[in-house]
């Protein structure tokens, strides 16, 4: 069955060709839903650009005959931002997929949006860090997280996403250089050093513009090529691991360990999410199981450095442990260590340890939060998921610092029951709702949260936010419905 | 978001819905991957995909879609339904990535869509259609007559070949009417390594075409036929050279679902099932083939998606060409668990023969920037569809199966 209207396919096609247009219902399907409970809308034109050029062309068809269009990679993003909520075109950027540029020396990469994390891992991999031909070192690294190695850098970079150096470095959108967008009314922009040169190392010290296209979930424009840091892979790593009786020991723990800045990660996961698969449904934790894990990644450029790295950690948790903090020793097997340092991971992105044997659905409240928060909203969270029936599969990880953190609670759901997507929903708006008011903010927010945090923000916030829209998106096309205001 | 079975009229389908909604929908199916301690795999896996870019095409992920979509009524059937479906070559390599609780069955699940998409009012691929109406009195999909089967075998071999035998060589349709050279090859090679084996008069198809493009019903006599053969023939195994009888009767023939459709014929019991490669290299581990010459090349294999992927046997081809005097064996990007499929699989050569050989272009492109000058692989199949794509491009490659490279340069020990 085809969708859409014809002569809008027509146009298309001649601005993609025929081969990259499609408004058949067995080509569109696939983009009408994501790994959420968000309800499937069926796109009526799915087009897969190579060039900005055809982009821009896309762009003024869809203004002049105001199609939503919806900027699309992998839709993996867990929130449900890909699902046009309107229908209308969604623009596959997969074809956009050249590594534009590695430059070794400034220690920058310009990518595509369609470049995986497969892709760029790799090619890092590939090339070392040097001066002026002289090596220091094998292998160059981004920020990796636990997502399909298919999906996208841009579009989780630029949607501030998290990767295995936060805790060094602070969230990918931190390590952003330079960028170039096509606006939603079709003009090509460069932001960042980038704008002046064909060098893409820095937005600063110019005013911070690419604000306006990070976060944004495709709702302001398309970026079309980002450039990020990359950091020489250091040869020495170690995974360190301890648990703890509750949210407030581990958090204790995980606050003092930062206070050095010695780890590229500190993380928590709590009992149901150290399950491979997590539970699903609910199940108690055996009473003399610890309620936190925690492992943290150190690196460094000789065995000495991690050796002191390792005699600081053993430091804090000594002190810890004075001070009456309920740490108990724990390592992690080996596989588990490695999960930690291998990425992107093939397994752990296949969703294997989240939403195994469970129905197929997977979401989470995954949010930004201050540390102080952590133990507090755990036990609400708790609360809220057992009377859902759903396993508080809960992480805390630190960002560069004492300033915030992930909250986020990893929650398979079976699909194939309305009541069990219901619950899952439910829990997961609620958990969004008691964080709000102690500072917690959900990433990648699906529309439901997007309510939320409407509701209970700053009427002036909210006021700005719908001014920049409506002045970069007049016709209100990009990703419309997704920020709760158009 | 809830995905309900509501139309269990998909009765192919309906039994695997436990399983299909299992897909998480995570998209690890569409692009290869692997992390490595000093490099990173990452490579464009899926034929299907490389063609029509669409998610639809991409990996099992699209495929899972659309069948979720048909089982909750929220996809009806048309050609293009049919054409995503039909455009898979069946490579498996969406399966090799995928971790979650579907993996098993994702294989299973295109053929039962396929199955379901012969029920409905859509097009299938002319040239599936055409090769289906006559393969219940061909016994073969090459339109060729069944009596010309055996035409490959000289008949000073024919005659001198036991009535009773350890083993038969199933030859398969496509070496007996095609690349009859692999064919001929083998018997002298298995004549030469004194193996006890015979040719059986009334081979048919092993049904493989059938089952991959999703024709239970008409598979089901070509299965219940050669599970006889054995038997007859007083053997107790067959010996393939061809990847996809290899695949069909190893695991079809004898296996539980998903991997296997005893579900539906019935399992093949007591009867061994070996690639030639195989025993060739149980022959060599035991000392028993002594080299008469050498294969001085550059030789790189190609992984044939039945017997690499979907048959798990990745070494033993490459711990014979290693054993072979003068190869000196490269690898491409793309191999093993990785390998990129020729692109002749799944009913696509028959149904859909540019892009088909568009596909194998691509795999001679990567054959030739190893430096090797020679392409081998063991199946008949892969070997037809390289070799048109070398003649195509007009590549310096050359193709040959390694039993064709064997066969000159061995005796038994
Ligand atoms: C199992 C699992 C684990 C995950 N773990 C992590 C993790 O550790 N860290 C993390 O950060 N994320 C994680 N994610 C989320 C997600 O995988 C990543 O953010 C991912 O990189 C998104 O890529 P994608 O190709 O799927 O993007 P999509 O989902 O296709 O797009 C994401 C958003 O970006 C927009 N967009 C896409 N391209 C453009 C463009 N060119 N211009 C403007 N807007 C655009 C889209 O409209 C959408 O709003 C995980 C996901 C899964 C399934
Ligand atoms: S079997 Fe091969 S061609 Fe078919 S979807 Fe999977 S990877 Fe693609
Ligand atoms: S088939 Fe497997 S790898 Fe592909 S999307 Fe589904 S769960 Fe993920």
């Amino acid at each position: 069955m085809a969708r859409g209207n014809k002569e809008i396919l027509a146009k298309l096609e001649q601005i993609v060709g025929p081969e990259y247009v499609s408004n058949e219902e067995a080509n569109l399907i696939p983009y009408s839903w994501d790994l959420t409970w968000a309800e499937p809308r069926m796109p009526d034109y799915v087009v897969m650009p190579k060039t900005v050029t055809e982009i821009q062309r896309i762009l003024r068809l869809a203004n002049h005959q105001k199609i939503p269009v919806i900027p699309y990679v992998n839709a993996t993003n867990i929130g449900g931002l890909c699902v046009p909520e309107e229908g209308g075109i969604i623009m596959d950027l997969k074809r956009m997929d050249q590594i534009i540029k590695i430059d070794p020396e400034t220690c920058y990469a310009v990518i595509e949006p369609g470049v995986s994390h497969a892709q760029l891992s790799a090619a890092l991999k590939a090339t070392n860090p040097q001066w002026e031909g002289v090596e220091f070192s094998k292998g160059f690294e981004f920020g990796w997280g636990v997502h399909p190695a298919s999906a996208s850098v841009l579009a989780m970079a630029i949607n501030h996403g998290i990767g295995h150096l936060n805790g060094r470095l602070g969230i990918n959108s931190q390590l952003l250089s330079s960028m170039e967008v096509v606006l939603p009314t079709a003009e090509v922009v460069k932001i960042g050093s980038c704008a002046y040169s064909d060098s893409w190392h820095s937005f600063l010290p110019l005013p911070r513009m690419d604000g306006l296209f990070t976060g944004w979930m495709g709702t302001t424009g398309i970026v079309t090529k980002l450039g990020l840091w990359i950091f020489p892979i250091r040869p020495y790593r170690d995974v360190l691991t301890i648990a703890a009786a509750s949210a407030k020991d581990i958090t204790k723990y995980m606050v003092h360990w930062r206070h050095y800045s010695l780890c590229d990660e500190v993380t928590a996961v709590s009992w149901w999410l150290a399950q491979i698969p997590i539970t699903f449904p609910y199940k108690d934790k055996p009473k003399d199981a610890p309620e936190f894990f925690s492992y943290t990644v150190i690196s460094g450029w000789t065995e000495e450095e991690l050796e002191y790295k390792r005699k600081m950690w053993k430091k804090v948790v000594q002190e810890e442990k004075a001070r009456g903090t309920q740490l108990i020793d724990f390592e992690y097997p080996e596989e588990a260590k490695r999960g930690r340092t291998e990425l992107p991971s093939r397994i752990v992105g296949s969703t294997k340890n989240y939403s195994k044997s469970c129905g197929g659905g997977l979401a989470w409240p995954g949010t930004f939060a201050p540390c102080k928060s952590w133990p507090i909203l755990y036990e609400k969270w708790k609360e809220i998921y057992i009377r859902h029936g759903l396993s508080p599969a809960t992480r805390f990880t630190d960002y560069q610092g004492a300033h915030y953190g992930m909250l986020r609670c990893m929650t398979p759901f079976d699909k194939r029951n309305p009541e069990s997507v219901k619950a899952a929903r439910d829990a997961m708006v609620e958990c969004v709702r008691a964080g709000i008011p102690l500072g917690m903010l959900p990433y990648k927010p699906p529309v439901e949260y997007m309510n939320e945090l409407n509701a209970a923000a700053d009427a002036g916030y909210v006021y700005l936010m719908t001014k920049i829209k409506d002045m970069l998106d007049p016709n209100n096309i990009m990703n419309p419905g997704k920020l709760g205001v158009r | 978001m809830a995905l309900e079975l509501k139309n269990t009229s998909l009765k192919e389908l309906a039994k695997l819905y436990d399983y299909i909604s299992m897909c998480t929908h995570c998209g690890n199916c569409k692009y290869g991957y692997e992390w490595g301690k000093t490099g990173n795999f990452a490579a464009m896996l899926c034929v299907q995909g490389d063609k029509y870019n669409f998610d639809s095409y991409r990996g099992s992920r699209g495929k899972a879609a659309i069948a979720k979509g048909l089982l909750s009524n929220k996809l009806q059937w048309s050609d293009a339904v049919s054409h995503v479906l039909f455009t898979c070559t069946g490579c498996g390599a969406c399966q090799q990535m995928c971790e979650t609780d579907i993996k098993p069955y994702i294989l299973r699940m295109f053929e039962a869509l396929r199955s379901e998409a012969w029920k409905q009012n859509v097009a299938i691929p002319e040239g599936i259609k055409k090769w289906s109406s006559t393969i219940g009195v061909n016994r073969n999909p090459y339109l060729e007559k069944h009596e010309n089967r055996l035409d490959w075998l000289p008949s000073s071999i024919r005659s001198s070949l036991p009535k009773k035998a350890e083993y038969i060589y199933f030859a398969g349709c496509t070496a007996s009417y095609r690349q009859k050279s692999v064919a001929l090859a083998t018997v002298k090679l298995l004549q030469k390594l004194k193996v006890d084996f015979t040719v059986s008069e009334d081979e048919w198809c092993c049904a493989s075409p059938l089952l991959r493009t999703g024709q239970y019903d008409l598979a089901k006599e070509f299965v219940e036929h050669n599970k006889e053969l054995p038997e007859k023939y007083g053997a107790s195994g067959f010996i393939t050279t061809c990847a996809g009888c290899y695949r069909t009767l190893s695991r079809d023939y004898k296996m539980d679902p998903p991997e296997g459709y005893i579900d539906k014929f019935g399992k093949m019991e007591n009867v061994k099932v070996v690639h030639t490669i195989q025993l060739i290299e149980e022959m060599l581990n035991k000392g028993e083939i002594e080299f008469t010459g050498s294969f001085n090349s550059t030789v790189t294999y190609h992984d044939p998606c039945h017997l690499g992927r979907h048959a798990e046997v990745y070494e033993a081809p490459r711990n014979v060409l290693k054993a072979i005097p003068g190869v000196n064996l490269v690898e491409m990007y793309r191999n093993r668990k990785f390998s990129f499929c020729c692109g002749a699989g799944g009913g696509v050569r028959g149904g859909f023969a540019d892009y088909s050989l568009e596909t194998s272009a691509k795999r001679v492109r990567e054959a030739e920037s190893t430096g090797a000058s020679v392409l081998t692989s063991t199946c008949p199949f892969c070997w037809r569809n390289l070799t048109d794509a070398i003649e195509m491009t007009k590549s310096p490659l050359k193709m040959v199966d390694i039993v064709e490279i064997l066969e000159p340069i061995v005796k038994r020990k």
